[in-house]
């Protein structure tokens, strides 16, 4: 299994009385609860975790797209990402992604994302994601009912730019140029492509039929996840392909500590400020046209693995640290308690690319690099094995390559043996 | 159900209302949905035909996929109104489809005889930006009505006992078809054309239109060659509901002077 680091730049001085105040963590925040020193800060500490957990032989840092919002300051990935890129050594690259009908022309991803490929050695993951409500039609004006055919065509676009070797004209309902000749070109001819989505046959399709890797994205767990990700897997076999557990990715919001009591004391306060701090009220969240017909139809029918009534409590505060993680929204513990749940969820979920959480909220830095270490050093080494057999495609060859040389090993003295009952929370702290 | 295929544009199926007989008369609905047979169009099709089609993209009618701008859907509307073989008709259009009716006297100044545009989106005033119309649902139910909501809006939805989504996927779908035009901002660019709308206009609106505040209407008087103003007072964002007496009177005085 292949990990890959993330987290969602959350800007971590909000007042306690934000969630009350202000129903909406995006589009209209008050920008004067930002300071921009304070932001700076904070990037160049997103940073510095980021180098720390290509060092601990992460095999991918993730970056991600959302404009307007305290919950995640990062209106370009790409930016983040050129800080990486030079920076680091062996991960991969994992944008994820760009909003494509957000940039026009969409030439603009092209570029810049053949510039990250070629800046960091061809460790590039180009994720496309047509982007949340908040973003594409609130901060960016697209009518809802033309953001999938923006996307699509801009998908389209973009990689012929990066394929074909002679220059072309492109004639679109969005995009007309004369001469398309995007320079440089990526090291990868075509980078590997991740899509996210949140359980639409359309997205599941487009996926199967393109040969990108599916992430489901959400915090919200295993449990959440089960009834979307089964119906993915359906799919795959539905369509006679193989089910290689690498093109599925999966968030998991991540919480190491030498003991359960100690996990609870460092990352109780920012767990509860990050699922507080997220809302965003219906018509935001849920404009009319953005969602096809089909698949609303499929949501409002969908069994729900995670009722709607724990979501709210998640986002009100109102579960406690070990509700949180029995709801599967985090996984927390010691080392050995947390590589057996990812374990459990790994297999039940056929993952092999698993994108890990690993800060959250206003959780002070010193936390997170402990986070990174524990994991890197005490949990991921013993999961690596995990759909070992199966081929890769979807990371680039470079930080394949390179993180397998590089990464942190089980220690030779360890018993590899993997118990099958889980400890329960608080248990191995005697 | 009519079906058109117009040549490099796609083909449609449309749901059409249709009543009564004489004067043919165009009746574009609004951003949210069809009326069916509300009370204010049977009475307009007491002494002439009304053919009130659902907008494409809307309940049952297909084809929005096919528009690639407003402009389609004037060509659209043009070659609906030919397949009936009328050489003429007054075109009434409320809302979003007030903008294409305006749009539809643009481009077939030879088939539109007098134009009612009624609390019309398709303009902007920088010094009075109009709200949110795909906002917070009570808030925009509040801005639409002068007074209490009504209990049921006018609509051509019918439930369907085996499907309990019914409703939630109907107002979905319709709104969704309306951002084409309508989001961010509704201006697809018609300022620039409506001084060439040769047709006689009458702008009716509903002065407690919390929506659209009444100096758009009086920016479409003042582009619109010739055209004049009918306020109706105690009336929001459908006039046609909250006053229909004074609303048909209105209209039905102005297509018969």
């Amino acid at each position: 299994m292949k990990f890959h680091w993330f987290a969602e730049a959350t800007y971590p001085e909000l007042p306690a009385t934000y969630p009350q105040r202000h129903p909406s963590a995006g589009v209209d925040v008050p920008a004067s609860l930002v300071d921009s020193q304070r932001a700076g800060e904070m990037y160049r500490m997103f940073i510095r975790l980021m180098q720390q957990a290509d060092r601990l032989g992460w095999d991918g840092l993730a970056v991600n797209e959302h404009h307007q919002t305290t919950f995640a300051m990062t209106p370009s990935p790409n930016l983040l990402a050129a800080s990486l890129a030079s920076s680091t050594e062996n991960a991969a690259l994992l944008v994820i992604g760009n909003s494509l009908a957000l940039y026009n022309p969409p030439l603009r991803v092209a570029e810049e994302m053949a510039y990250l490929d070629c800046l960091s050695g061809g460790r590039l993951i180009a994720g496309f994601v047509f982007g949340t409500p908040m973003d594409t039609a609130f901060a960016y004006g697209v009518p809802p009912s033309e953001l999938r055919e923006r996307f699509h065509e801009a998908r389209e676009l973009i990689t012929r730019a990066w394929t074909e070797p002679e220059p072309f004209s492109f004639n679109g309902r969005y995009n007309q140029l004369r001469y398309v000749n995007v320079l440089p070109r990526p090291v990868q001819a075509r980078p590997p492509i991740w899509v996210p989505g949140t359980g639409s046959v359309e997205t599941w399709d487009l996926v199967l039929d393109e040969d990108y890797c599916y992430g489901y994205l959400s915090f919200f767990g295993l449990a959440n996840a089960r009834p979307i990700v089964r119906g993915f897997w359906d799919r795959v076999e539905q369509r006679g392909l193989e089910p290689n557990p690498n093109r599925m990715a999966f968030t998991q919001l991540v919480c190491v500590a030498d003991t359960d009591a100690e996990a609870e004391r460092l990352y109780g306060d920012a767990v509860r400020y990050f699922f507080t701090r997220q809302r965003a009220p219906l018509h935001f969240a849920n404009p009319p046209g953005y969602t096809s017909r089909a698949s609303q139809r499929e949501v409002l029918e969908r069994a729900k693995g995670v009722s709607t009534e724990d979501r709210l409590r998640a986002t009100r505060g109102e579960l406690s640290f070990w509700e949180y993680d029995e709801l599967g929204f985090i996984v927390a513990g010691t080392p050995e308690r947390v590589r057996q749940r990812l374990r459990e969820l790994a297999v039940e979920l056929r993952v092999g690319q698993l994108i890990t959480c690993m800060h959250m909220g206003d959780l002070a830095e010193d936390v997170a690099a402990m986070n990174n270490e524990l994991f890197g050093t005490g949990v991921a080494p013993y999961l690596r094995d995990l759909w070992a057999s199966y081929d890769d495609p979807w990371t680039p060859p470079a930080s394949r390559q390179q993180v397998a040389a590089a990464a942190p090993r089980v220690p030779a003295h360890s018993v590899h043996a993997h118990s099958t009952a889980i400890p329960s929370p608080l248990g191995g702290d005697t | 159900m009519t079906t058109l295929e117009i040549p490099h544009v796609g083909r449609f199926d449309v749901q059409v209302w249709e009543s009564g007989s004489g004067e043919p008369l165009l009746y574009l609905h609004g951003y949210e949905r069809h009326p069916g047979g509300a009370g204010f169009l049977r009475r307009l099709a007491e002494d002439r035909r009304v053919l009130a089609p659902e907008q494409p993209g809307y309940g049952r009618s297909t084809g929005v996929e096919s528009f690639t701008d407003v402009l389609d859907v004037a060509l659209f509307y043009r070659e609906l109104v030919e397949s009936w073989g009328v050489d003429g008709i007054d075109v009434v259009g409320h809302s979003l489809g007030g903008m294409f009716a305006a749009e539809l006297a643009v481009v077939a100044p030879h088939l539109v005889r007098k134009l009612v545009l009624v609390n019309a989106f398709g303009l902007w005033l920088e010094e009075q930006p109009a709200p949110d119309p795909f906002g917070a649902a009570d808030e925009v139910k509040a801005a639409k009505w002068h007074g209490e909501a009504p209990k049921s809006e006018p609509t051509n939805f019918e439930p369907d006992p085996d499907d309990p989504h019914a409703a939630i996927l109907f107002a979905a779908q319709n709104l969704g078809s309306a951002t084409k035009f309508m989001w961010p901002i509704a201006d697809r660019g018609l300022r620039r054309r409506l001084p060439l709308i040769d047709a006689p206009t009458l702008v009716v609106h509903g002065t407690s239109d919390g929506l659209l505040p009444l100096a758009y209407a009086e920016e479409f008087v003042r582009l619109i060659p010739d055209a004049r103003l009918a306020p109706i007072e105690r009336a929001g964002h459908y006039p046609m509901v909250e006053r229909e007496d004074e609303f048909v009177t209105a209209v039905t005085d102005f297509l018969k002077g």
